[in-house]
């Protein structure tokens, strides 16, 4: 036990990068699970980030109860974005979970990583690591579509993506995914306090 | 598993040129200046998986592009409003991923995780990172096998783990579903992690591994390949044009 007493001046030990290995693994699987139902219709493709933020709460939250030093959520943010990035998905989305893992990590050691609401907050902002693409999407949809429409783009696509891709859209994309994730981290944490803490899993 | 002896049998690769490949793949379905040219890059990629021995993933993954591809052709063609920008917005979400997608695919299976890390170690990545990522990719698979016993456990305990089970009882499935699976991947990060201390991974010494990786012919022929493919999409856009 003095090597853990140790270790929390020392940073993150192998145990810690263990956890944040397995925790991403299942937080990736959910997130895939949340969002493949929405990434291949062409209508509920932009609510995709909702998907992917319904499920993950509770173990984000774990993880960060069970490792408890700066950095782990960081190490999740941008191993999200590696795989991501692997995997093909856009740039943005990559990028995104990395600058808002970072961003988490900053929120919740302000809390030390105890404060419930405070954790609760830092996962709503990973949340929105997804959206980037959408951002993206949204600041340039001609470049979107530059590939598949050879001559430039068409004035007619313009007008329909302006007529129903609104801008509001952007902000539905971004006030529902915090909310969703918000409900997440809710019963995430009502998960933990009844079964986690009793169980002694959290640190 | 399986992997090990069709591995054998096709070509061998260092772990780090197929990060490389993927970035080249990457750039060049971002840059891709037309649908040929996107056809074409997954074409190369069912070739790289040939020579891997992975016959059945490369046409089937070529076959289901060509489709896609005349799908999108087609639409391009009849529709008009709003249903043709919504399935613009989808398909170039999906034509930029689906090349990278599917070298990924062959990147994961082909490459062990012991390869990996001595790979991650001779180009001095931060021990710090390649550890976890070492560790997600291992676990993956275990998440699958576990979801399996979850489900068994659950009808046996007239828990029901479809989604009709989810609207009628939403607590108490989803409580069924999450908790075994954290526990267990909790009990999992115990575990593992006494095992790599016990096995020496934070020993200071540079690791050795049975499997000697390093940089051979084939690599750098596939890695010319892959350049020489995005180097044409960037400069003679004309010829997919």
């Amino acid at each position: 036990m003095s090597n853990q007493v140790n270790s929390l001046k020392k940073g993150l030990t192998v145990k810690d990068l263990v956890t944040t290995g397995i925790f991403s693994a299942i937080f990736f699987v959910f997130t895939l699970v949340g969002g493949l139902p929405f990434a291949p219709n062409p209508v509920l493709t932009f609510y995709m980030p909702m998907g992917a933020a319904l499920l993950c709460g509770p173990i984000y939250l774990l993880m960060v109860a069970k490792v408890q030093k700066r950095w782990s959520v960081t190490i999740l943010g941008i191993i999200m974005g590696i795989i991501w990035f692997a995997t093909g998905m856009h740039w943005a989305f990559s990028l995104g979970y990395i600058g808002m893992g970072l961003i988490a990590d900053l929120v919740a050691g302000a809390g030390h990583y105890r404060n419930k609401a405070i954790n609760l907050l830092s996962y709503m902002l990973i949340s929105l690591g997804g959206i980037y693409t959408y951002v993206v999407f949204f600041l340039d949809p001609d470049g979107w579509a530059s590939t598949m429409l050879k001559n430039g783009t068409e004035q007619s696509y313009i007008d329909t993506m302006n007529a129903s891709a609104p801008s509001w859209l952007l902000v539905v994309i971004i006030a529902g995914t915090l909310a969703v994730a918000a409900f997440s981290g809710w019963v995430g944490g009502k998960m933990l306090k009844k079964q986690f803490e009793k169980a002694g899993i959290t640190a | 598993m399986m992997g090990g002896a069709s591995s054998r049998r096709g070509l061998w690769l260092d772990p780090r040129t197929k990060i490389l490949l993927l970035l080249f793949c990457i750039l060049s379905a971002m840059m891709a200046p037309s649908l040929f040219y996107e056809l074409g890059l997954v074409v190369l990629i069912g070739l790289l998986g040939v020579c891997f021995g992975k016959w059945k993933y490369a046409w089937k993954g070529v076959l289901f592009y060509a489709l896609i591809v005349l799908l999108t052709l087609w639409i391009m063609d009849t529709m008009t409003g709003t249903w043709r920008t919504m399935f613009i917005a989808f398909l170039g979400l999906f034509h930029k991923v689906y090349p990278c997608g599917m070298l990924s695919g062959i990147v994961l299976s082909t490459t062990k995780v012991s390869e990996f890390l001595s790979a991650m170690n001779r180009i001095h990545a931060p021990k710090k990172l390649v550890i976890p990522l070492a560790v997600m990719l291992r676990y993956v698979p275990t998440i699958q096998e576990d979801w399996r016993f979850i489900k068994d456990a659950m009808r046996m305990r007239d828990v029901s783990p479809s989604p009709k089970g989810l609207l009628t009882h939403p607590a108490m499935t989803v409580e069924c579903i999450y908790v075994p699976l954290m526990m267990a991947a909790s009990k999992a990060a115990d575990e593992l992690s006494i095992a790599s201390i016990t096995r020496g991974i934070e020993n200071p010494k540079p690791r050795t591994c049975l499997v000697q990786i390093h940089i051979g012919p084939a690599d750098l022929l596939a890695g010319i390949c892959f350049a020489a493919y995005l180097a044409v999409g960037l400069y003679w856009k004309g010829v997919f044009g």
